[in-house]
């Protein structure tokens, strides 16, 4: 869908957030999306997402891109199993989050977490859940492992953790899907 | 018939008991074989396609195509299943997206050395191949769930993104099922709500507000166990419900069952087969009190299922 014939409403997209203003061309504003979002409930959102739509395409990526909405957006689909204009919603959360990344927009948690993940998954194949929460509080706030410290004796104490972790045979092919795909991961 | 499974990284930890349970209910359902993927990958959950929106397809496809390898060496066709949600829904779209588009196709297989995808196998989940392919009124049950009042709840990827086996508004999959084990299926307005499982490790006191409505909401409609097919939904509503009850300044006391674990029970398979006791709110007292109760005070429960059933046929 080309942003041809819809009404410019502010300054253009950079080049690569082009093809998600796209995505979002369609949008006529009904706010079904902040509706159905559950987080915007727990109010966790500074913008809802009918607003980031809106703001895409007023070409104000700048406030996209620093806003908590990308990165508290828990990718449940319920906007986009709503949108009346088939506006795939979720899929737009997570590619302006890919771009923040590497535009380097300040977001700690989301970095630490998201990259933490990956890294686990292409050193080990699997993800190994003890490693990433000790790497993601370590690198976020330490003093947190105190608070965790109960929940984590109840997984040990129910066998839910693992010491060590899975290794699959392939966990070579793992990383070179890694490191072959187009751009490399980083 | 034979289906690759492709068990995830939380059966093997957090949701152990969901493998388990799973795997020894199959066995026992007729015509069900569920054949592990050998080698597997992890999917990348949510945070893949953050890094990388290339990312989840590459890791799926190595997936799908190591499925696809077991399916010619059987000579006949396989698809996958996948217990939790957020492989399931890695996976299916990864199937769709490479079907579809054949440049991505040529971008996976260019990065992955020793498996390459070629169609692209079907992807479903365990719930979807009990109600669709065995057929809630074939699993054979042996003891039913009398005095269970189930929320079944399906979260967020059961169902969504849309195309998949259920309604992703009104589900009725495992609520059909639940019914058939001889629970009572309670109707609630939240069973597709999300759990905010995905955001837990970054924005834990969102996800915990938005696992507490899920709870609050199953208690008022009347329940006294919830089903899931989720690792993460299990792990948000159980392990941390304590949590959940001190935000609320509330109980919930509400057992959170893997719905792999509610068949076994009803069909009488052995407990520790099960995996109940990992459960952190441990269902036993539930259980004494309404399954394995003498028939006779369960009686008056039986009657209010039928009237509910009714109006669920209605």
């Amino acid at each position: 869908m080309s942003q041809q014939g819809t009404v410019r409403l502010g300054a253009d997209l950079s080049p690569e957030m082009q093809p998600i203003g796209e995505m979002v061309a369609l949008c006529y504003q009904c706010g079904t999306c902040s509706g159905a979002c559950p987080v915007v409930a727990a109010g966790g959102m500074d913008y809802t997402p009918r607003a980031i739509m809106r703001l895409l395409q007023a070409g104000m990526e700048e406030e996209v891109l620093s806003s908590q909405t990308i990165w508290t957006c828990a990718s449940c689909y319920h906007c986009v199993v709503r949108c009346p204009r088939d506006i795939e919603i979720t899929d737009v959360m997570t590619r302006l989050r890919n771009v923040a990344l590497r535009k380097g927009y300040k977001a700690r948690k989301g970095k630490v977490y998201n990259e933490g993940f990956m890294d686990i998954v292409r050193a080990h194949g699997r993800v190994w859940e003890a490693e990433l929460v000790v790497r993601y509080n370590l690198l976020t706030n330490p003093l947190n492992f105190l608070k965790l410290a109960p929940v984590g004796l109840t997984m040990v104490r129910k066998g839910k953790l693992r010491f060590l972790p899975d290794h699959p045979q392939g966990r070579a092919e793992v990383r070179g899907i890694f490191d072959r795909l187009e751009g490399g991961v980083r | 018939m034979k289906y690759a499974y492709f068990p995830g990284c939380s059966q093997e930890s957090t949701a152990e008991e969901y493998n388990r349970s799973l795997q020894a209910v199959a066995r026992r359902l007729e015509g069900i074989e569920l054949v592990e993927i050998p080698d597997w990958n992890c999917c990348g959950a949510t945070p893949a396609a953050t890094v990388n929106p290339d990312l989840p397809h590459a890791l799926a496809a190595r997936n799908l195509a190591i499925a696809e390898e077991m399916a010619a060496a059987e000579g006949t066709e396989m698809e996958v299943v996948a217990p939790c949600a957020a492989c399931y829904k890695n996976l299916r779209k990864a199937s769709h997206v490479l079907r579809d588009d054949p440049e991505m196709l040529a971008r996976v297989n260019a990065a992955m050395e020793g498996h390459q995808l070629g169609y692209a196998p079907t992807v479903r989940h365990p719930l979807d191949v009990v109600v669709n392919d065995v057929g809630v009124d074939n699993v054979p049950v042996a003891k039913p769930l009398h005095g269970l009042k189930i929320a079944s709840y399906y979260g967020c990827l059961l169902t969504r993104p849309e195309g998949g086996f259920d309604d992703p508004e009104r589900p009725q999959s495992m609520d059909r099922l639940m019914t058939a084990l001889g629970a009572e299926a309670v109707d609630w307005a939240y069973k597709t709500k999300c759990c905010g499982g995905a955001i837990y490790m970054t924005e834990e006191e969102i996800s915990f507000k938005m696992s507490a409505d899920v709870l609050a909401h199953a208690k008022a409609a009347g329940a006294n166990a919830v089903a899931v097919g989720c690792p993460f939904c299990q792990l948000m509503l159980d392990l941390y419900q304590p949590k959940l009850e001190a935000i609320r300044h509330t109980t919930f006391d509400m057992p959170i069952f893997f719905f792999s674990q509610l068949m076994g029970l009803a069909m009488g398979l052995d407990r520790a087969e099960l995996g109940l006791e990992k459960l952190v709110i441990a269902p036993f007292e539930l259980l004494a009190r309404t399954v394995d109760a003498p028939e006779k005070s369960t009686k008056p429960k039986k009657k209010r299922a039928t009237k509910l059933k009714k109006w669920g046929e209605g």
